[in-house]
């Protein structure tokens, strides 16, 4: 029950960030354009993060070089390449399986 | 029930299209979600969570990462108020999303917005702020972004559910938790088009490493927002070619 709880007010409090942005600036009114220009650029910014923290970290510690690096800035040059999600993905995935086996 | 007539059967097919056409653009990602949500399945079993708590939690929490942190958490026995706290930091980049969607979802009737809300994810919310543009008239724009959105996390619920029922099957030497970068730079990649996007990107990753030391994930937060704010000062003019730079998952470990 406890368990259940926590995840019932972790998903009411993700719910109330997810509509925030939405209710708040999405009014009628027209944004100005500094605000418009800031929020074209959540996207590479967050997925950046994202990125350097799970791909560069792990935690607080730097993740050892090693496959993860190697199969990412492939992955970075297939999508660079052929801007396909779909062949960055399995491009990505195949490279990283080669390099476990390999034993890196 | 009265049947419909021609012209809404007509609508929906278009409205199904439309749909179809968001779902199709997340196939391959979605291939990413439903190993994840295997993971975070396998992970609920292994703890001990009860099925039924494990899937509720893909269900309302529905984001893979806080979800990870809560489980965590929960095992090394901390208290609930630093359990939930944890995960809403966490989360709190997807405010940044909600305002970033906000222009793209201002046409549509509240109960769309409410609804497209709770299923708004990084992967969907980049897709639909990168897509959004070609989908000028508002009712086909909805359907296009529920499906983008809504089978991503209904893969997700699925891959929970098949991780609590079938275990730990993905060996831990896989380390199945590449795909969370790499899903990530398949999205991301296509955004980095002009000089302003490419300044945020490069930012937020110096001030995450910088400040890796940093509890709850607060060091993407922080990397987010420094991106966005040092990346707004650049003025706008595209990237003559973006293949000559590096992106953020090329950059080198020192």
């Amino acid at each position: 029950m406890r368990v259940f709880l926590i995840f019932l007010a972790a998903g009411i409090g993700t719910y109330l960030i997810r509509i925030s942005g939405i209710l708040l600036l999405g009014g009628p009114r027209q944004l100005p354009e500094r605000v418009k220009r800031s929020l074209v650029l959540v996207a590479p910014a967050a997925m950046a993060a994202i990125i350097a923290n799970s791909l560069l970290l792990e935690g607080t510690q730097w993740r050892a070089p090693g496959a993860w690096h190697i199969a990412a800035a492939v992955a970075v040059g297939v999508a660079l390449w052929k801007k396909s999600a779909g062949l960055t993905l399995l491009v990505g995935v195949v490279v990283f399986a080669g390099l476990l086996a390999a034993g890196l | 029930m009265t049947p419909p007539s021609p012209a809404f059967a007509s609508i929906g097919r278009e409205q199904w299209r439309d749909f179809w056409a968001g779902t199709r653009a997340m196939t391959p990602l979605m291939a990413g979600s439903a190993a994840f949500g295997l993971a975070f399945g396998a992970l609920v079993r292994t703890v001990g969570i009860d099925p039924w708590t494990g899937t509720f939690a893909s269900v309302s929490v529905a984001a893979g990462a806080s979800q990870i942190a809560i489980v965590d958490q929960l095992r090394v026995g901390a208290p609930a108020v630093i359990v939930v706290l944890t995960a809403l930091v966490i989360n709190a980049r997807l405010a940044l999303y909600s305002a970033a969607l906000a222009p793209v979802y201002a046409a549509f009737p509240r109960r769309w917005k409410l609804g497209l809300a709770h299923i708004m994810t990084d992967q969907s919310a980049v897709m639909t702020v990168l897509h959004a543009d070609k989908w000028p008239d508002p009712v086909r724009r909805r359907w296009f972004i529920f499906g983008v959105s809504g089978p991503f996390v209904g893969v997700w619920v699925v891959g929970t559910v098949a991780g609590i029922a079938l275990g730990p099957v993905i060996p831990e030497a896989w380390q199945i938790g590449f795909i969370v970068p790499l899903m990530f730079i398949a999205v991301v990649m296509p955004a980095l088009r002009t000089w302003p996007a490419l300044t945020a990107a490069l930012v937020a990753v110096a001030v995450v490493v910088l400040t890796k030391d940093l509890p709850y994930g607060l060091n993407v937060l922080l990397g987010a927002l420094a991106g966005i704010a040092l990346g707004s000062l650049v003025p706008t003019k595209p990237v003559p070619n973006v293949g000559e730079e590096e992106g953020p998952g090329g950059v080198e470990t020192p």
